[in-house]
């Protein structure tokens, strides 16, 4: 029995380290003079056929079908920069084949699934930079986000992420880590500013807030900013949170918490949902007939375009932050070349996760391009000191604070209406009027 | 003390020749969960195996030994070694307090105890804001120029061998351990337990209190794996360190080796996460979950046509063997006789 049991377990082993290490090197660069041992080794490239980037996503489990939409969105990043496209010469790369400073080097992005569990992502951080990538993207959940930047920190390697909203992601002191979209701390801030706005030139009378919230990393800080911003500043121009209403990661009824936002009678309420949640809660809040005077949704369920998809006209009226309209396509053309790309890719429009993955390959392959070089310490300093254009979003750039925060804010508000995405606020970039309050359900058509 | 000590020379020696024969950081993290989740296997078979208490709330006490070495370090900047201990204490503590009164309990209510048990103690981390709640904790990331002594100090890595040998070290301890625990006294009188608990208490044995030790025993190991995985990843929250799937890791695991004897989690473990890191790394990118069908497909396999785990295969393989010795050497007899 001894010597079999021995056996078995030296050809398991040997086996698996085989075929991992197999793994490994099958996908190592092609032709490239890096080096690809560790980062901080690498040597500046004299020419390089293909410069790779990682890509961490969640491609299986719960967040699975974003997951594949985020990748997309990133296939078609690299479409544009490895293809020649003179119609969109405003977006940086696209114009040349590759990346011109690099000798026209192609770019592959290599994709890796995080399945949303932290540690899977921060073990496929590592192997992807063992595989010699210049940078990574993603990882959408900043929950995965955080232990895969700590990887990527650790050997020097620049994380620029597309999504993850989590303000505590740029408040580590991390050096090679960097975000696009807006946090939940700036968005709270705009959430304000928009009542505000709906108070002042639409009589909405809005004073009394509540927030409804899965109970997990993302939820939890959009809740705790809420409180920041109200304790700091909004509290003293006349808004009161009037409760919090959390809900299980897990949830499968949410009648419970609807019957709580009920009772609070807020006249707004910020949800922190994901899709699955946010149905539910909309059915819900049809079926009680509650309807604050405006719901308003950090990035999330609300922006996935599915929500209108599951809802049909009951996912009117409500609002949320996002860095896309399908409605703005006709006054950015850029966007709207782009939007065709995605969709035929994927059969539906961007939305604001999906561009800011994007944009993540783009100001990552054009870091790349700028800095001439490989090395990690040398993209980053591209990264941190450089004014990205981006004539794809509303704002037009992409900058980069001390922290790594895109200090131009990328997304306006939007508001569902008749199915459509409209931009509603900031008023001079807006494709609708907000409607507000909104209407009670027995009185909708 | 270890009735297969070449066995044992052997594992450990091919595990510590593998950072050698190859410096791939998939393979060496490979190993390094396989050590973590073997270990924790060799924790719950100690309160399982050994005792016969089905314990599906193994999570709790690796979460909070994960939680009490990354808060002593987070909040007071104290080395993970001190903190390692003291989630061990805290976890055995934990241990205890629960598990006398669950103790009262037999076969699946036990189990379903110890599964709401883990299950409290995963809400009461998710809403405790000392512990940053829901929000998780980023581990503070030294410098990267930091010498080898402070990076052993703050169990920090550049490099995934020293968390091998780090990793190879507990193990071997553990595994030590419980060769020990398997033939001593305690051992017996467990097993004994296991076997008819009224038997064994009608013989003297007190099944609450021994059944108690390896509870303790078996809490305080999982809190160091615990604390040891925290300072590998990095980054904890409750949802991933509470969660139902590291418990049933450790359970399938161990299940999959073979329940009840030391080698059991070592070898589910050598089986269960490679073959998980793999097919991820080979299949995952592309986005289908073939890599988890594939997963899935080779566990029910093993669990349907041999529920006693790979040990059991071994067995099997070794009396058709004997067997088949025997049958020769009565022919050869025969044929001398004549």
């Amino acid at each position: 029995m001894k010597s079999k049991l021995v056996l078995l377990l030296a050809v398991v082993f040997l086996t698996t380290s085989l075929l991992m290490g197999c793994g490994a090197q099958q996908q190592a660069p092609t032709e490239t003079t890096e080096e690809t041992e560790a980062p901080e080794e690498a040597e500046e490239p004299t020419t390089v056929e293909t410069v790779r980037i990682g890509a961490i996503l969640p491609l299986t489990g719960g967040a699975a079908a974003t997951g594949v939409k985020l990748r997309a969105a990133m296939e078609v990043a690299q479409d544009i920069i490895n293809g020649e496209y003179p119609e969109l010469a405003k977006v940086p790369l696209a114009k040349e084949v590759g990346l011109p400073n690099l000798g026209n080097a192609k770019l592959e992005i290599i994709f890796a699934d995080h399945q949303g569990n932290p540690e899977m992502a921060k073990s496929e951080a590592e192997r992807l930079i063992e595989q010699g990538v210049a940078g990574l993207v993603g990882a959408y959940q900043s929950s995965c986000t955080k232990p895969a930047s700590q990887a990527a920190e650790q050997y020097g390697v620049p994380f620029v992420a597309g999504s993850s909203s989590s303000a505590a992601l740029t408040e580590r002191g991390l050096n090679y880590f960097v975000r696009v979209a807006p946090n939940d701390d700036i968005e709270t801030a705009m959430f304000f500013d928009y009542l505000i706005y709906l108070n002042d030139k639409y009589n909405a009378d809005i004073k009394t807030v509540a927030v409804a919230y899965i109970d997990n990393e993302f939820g939890v800080h959009a809740k705790e900013m809420v409180e920041k911003w109200v304790k700091e500043k909004y509290g003293a121009l006349g808004f009161e949170l009037v409760g919090v209403v959390p809900y299980a990661v897990d949830v499968t009824n949410v009648d419970t918490e609807v019957q709580q936002i009920k009772s609070l009678n807020a006249d707004a309420v910020f949800h922190a949902s994901y899709i699955a949640d946010i149905t539910m809660f909309v059915n819900k809040y049809k079926e009680f007939k509650v309807a604050p005077k405006a719901v308003l949704n950090y990035c999330g369920g609300f922006q996935d375009t599915q929500f209108v998809v599951n809802l049909g006209s009951d996912s009117d009226y409500f609002a949320g932050g996002a860095a896309f309209s399908a409605e703005k396509l006709g006054d950015m053309p850029e966007l709207a070349k782009i939007n065709e790309f995605y969709k035929a890719k994927t059969g539906a429009d961007l939305d604001g996760p999906a561009l800011e993955e994007f944009s993540s390959v783009l100001v990552l392959a054009e870091a790349i391009n700028i800095a001439k070089s490989l090395d990690g310490d040398a993209i980053i300093e591209v990264i941190k000191n450089t004014k990205f254009d981006a004539p794809y979003y509303a704002t037009g750039a992409i900058k980069f604070d001390a922290k790594g925060q895109n200090e131009i804010l990328a997304s306006y508000m939007v508001q569902t209406q008749n199915g459509k995405y409209q931009a509603v606020y900031p008023e001079e970039i807006a494709t609708a009027e907000p409607v507000v309050p909104i209407p009670d359900w027995d009185k909708r058509n | 003390m270890v009735k297969n000590k070449k066995i044992l020379f052997i594992i450990i020696a091919i595990l510590a020749l593998i950072p050698i024969i190859t410096r791939t950081k998939a393979v060496l993290n490979a190993i390094i969960l396989l050590l973590i989740f073997a270990t924790l296997g060799e924790a719950w078979n100690i309160i399982t195996g050994f005792a016969g208490q089905t314990s599906f709330g193994h999570a709790a006490f690796f979460g909070i030994g994960a939680y009490t070495s990354t808060i002593v370090f987070y909040r007071y900047n104290i080395t993970p070694w001190v903190g390692l201990i003291l989630g061990g204490i805290i976890a055995a503590v934990v241990a205890a307090i629960m598990s006398y009164p669950c103790f009262k309990l037999k076969g699946h209510y036990f189990a379903v105890a110890t599964l709401a048990v883990a299950e409290i103690i995963k809400q009461i981390f998710v809403s405790w804001d000392y512990v940053e709640g829901a929000t998780g904790i980023s581990l503070p990331i030294i410098q990267r120029s930091s010498g080898f002594a402070k990076r052993l100090f703050y169990l920090q890595f550049n490099e995934k061998i020293p968390w091998v040998y780090i990793c190879l070290v507990l193990f071997t301890a553990v595994i030590l351990l419980c060769s020990y625990l398997e033939n001593s006294k305690m051992g017996y009188y467990l097993k004994a337990i296991r076997e008819s608990h009224e038997v064994a208490e009608s013989i003297g044995i007190n099944p609450t209190n021994y059944k108690l030790y390896a509870m303790l025993i078996s809490a305080f190991i999982s809190a160091i794996c615990g604390s040891m995985y925290a300072q590998y990843i990095l980054y904890i929250d409750p949802f991933m360190i509470f969660s139902l799937d590291i418990s049933m890791k450790i359970v399938l695991l161990t299940v999959l080796g073979g329940v009840g004897n030391v080698f059991g989690p070592i070898i589910g473990a050598s089986i269960f996460i490679p073959l998980s890191e793999f097919t991820r790394i080979k299949l995952g990118g592309s986005g289908t979950g073939v890599d988890l069908m594939i997963y899935g497909l080779l566990i029910i396999l093993i669990t349907c046509y041999q529920p006693k785990g790979v040990i059991g295969i071994v067995q099997k393989l070794t009396e058709k063997s004997k067997k088949t010795n025997v049958g020769g050497e009565g022919k050869i007899e025969a044929t001398s006789g004549n």
